[in-house]
């Protein structure tokens, strides 16, 4: 109850902080204080575009965090099962990581246009993520259960469900947690460069033109919660679904 | 099945461990690994589940038998449970065929009912040393190899998972280690010497 109470006041006195700064600069376009947003935010409320932009944003940028994670999981586990795969990934993985977002998203563009732009980036972002960490989680697991496993010949579903995904649990709740911010940021990011029209990214990009720094923060205001809500849910499930403790390792 | 372990020798990093050991393991038999700790023991045993291949010598399934590995029910020396499961689950998890019933049911020869559904990790080691000891009986298996079963059990608990072992082996061949040859008259002492390096 202390921490809670605790925790608002900081939140509250941020919240102060920056109204007063904004009220000191007395200039719209430089910045706007957080009644200022919420009001921009309330009037976004009852347009239908705004709503079709959260969902068409919500679609993309969930849809290509979870193909991302799914392929990412699967090819990894692939790759330590195939060291042959797994040497060839190995340079394709890398320059995903090291090559700028604001590159795949352009070339993404010149590919396929602006349509799903936002689903490809969050893709490309977060399948090396998981790729990596899976694979690193797997490496980690303890080989005299693993031996275990093949002296009792133990199904692969057992397998998976006892043995590997305890052990890799904690390697993929850390690169999720990573992954779930940085899909939101690469996705509304490919939506600003895109220019796709009915998406969070197009309602920032206006903003901006309008020099509507209310507007800015409002829609910035909305990733935020978005991105959060969908984290915390995200990850409730997943500790539902694999509950571990202590990851056989 | 008859398995024969003929002439095996193993060293590691130069220094020997075994040295032309051979034993001819046949149904219906017991046998019981002796000798001081590094002996070879486990070693022995790890060549036997082709865990391990020997520097010279070989082990030879014999009879009508159709893998290259034999088909074991095993206690490593080591628990080897997955910490998280209960009991029942990781007994349950070595067979498609064995059911979480057929597996409590199991588990029951050896443990307390109450015990059987928390995650491993929360039981005591000689409870967990009996788990090991009831997902090696509760498969059918060509050979039973148990190293250091008795771990961790007091004088009664051990005495029952030696009547358990010997209910579940029927004709099954059993290999097993042992510092101490209480309850144990039942098997062949086999000494597994100690070598100079």
């Amino acid at each position: 109850m202390k921490s809670r109470v605790r925790k608002i006041g900081i939140v509250a006195g941020w919240l102060a902080a920056w109204q007063a700064l904004s009220l000191l600069m007395h200039n719209s376009i430089v910045l706007v204080g957080p009644a200022e947003t919420v009001a921009a935010l309330c009037a976004l409320l009852p347009e239908g575009v705004f709503w079709s932009s959260l969902g068409t944003s919500f679609l993309q940028i969930v849809c290509g965090f979870l193909l991302g994670s799914f392929s990412g999981i699967a090819l990894a586990f692939l790759a330590f099962r195939k060291r042959l795969f797994g040497e060839v990934m190995a340079p394709f993985v890398t320059a995903l990581k090291t090559v700028p977002v604001a590159s795949f998203i352009i070339l993404a563009l010149i590919w396929f246009g602006s349509s799903g732009l936002a689903l490809f980036t969050s893709f490309i972002v977060v399948f090396p993520m998981l790729y990596l960490n899976t694979l690193e989680g797997l490496g980690s697991l303890d080989p005299k259960l693993m031996e275990m496993a093949q002296v009792y010949h133990i199904p692969a579903g057992s397998r998976l469900r006892c043995i590997y995904f305890p052990g890799i649990a904690s390697y993929l709740r850390g690169s999720f947690e990573l992954a779930l911010g940085m899909s939101w940021k690469s996705g509304v990011a490919a939506e600003v460069i895109g220019q796709h029209l009915g998406t969070i990214g197009n309602g920032l990009y206006r903003a901006k033109i309008n020099l509507d720094t209310a507007q800015l923060l409002a829609w910035t205001l909305v990733i935020i919660l978005i991105s959060y809500c969908f984290e915390k849910v995200f990850l409730a499930l997943f500790d539902r679904l694999l509950p571990y403790r202590t990851g056989n390792s | 099945m008859t398995i024969e372990i003929e002439n095996v020798s193993k060293s590691y990093d130069g220094k020997p461990v075994l040295r032309n050991f051979s034993l001819d393991i046949s149904s219906e038999n017991s046998y019981i690994l002796t000798g001081p700790s590094g002996a070879g023991k486990t070693t022995l045993l790890r060549i036997l589940l082709g865990l391990e291949q020997p520097d010279e010598g070989r082990v030879r399934l014999l009879g009508d038998y159709k893998y290259s590995r034999v088909n074991a029910g095993v206690v490593f020396q080591e628990d080897r449970l997955c910490e998280d499961f209960s009991a029942v689950d990781n007994v349950a998890m070595v067979s498609r065929r064995l059911s979480k019933r057929t597996a409590r049911e199991e588990l029951e020869k050896l443990l307390p009912p109450d015990c059987l559904d928390q995650p491993v990790r929360e039981l005591s080691g000689g409870m967990r040393r009996r788990v090991c000891i009831a997902r090696a009986l509760s498969i059918p298996s060509d050979v039973l190899v148990m190293d250091e079963p008795f771990t961790g059990l007091d004088a009664d608990t051990r005495l029952q998972a030696i009547r358990v072992i010997r209910e579940a082996q029927g004709t099954t061949p059993l290999v097993l280690t042992a510092h101490s040859l209480e309850g144990l008259s039942f098997g062949k002492e086999i000494p597994v010497p100690m070598l100079d390096t």
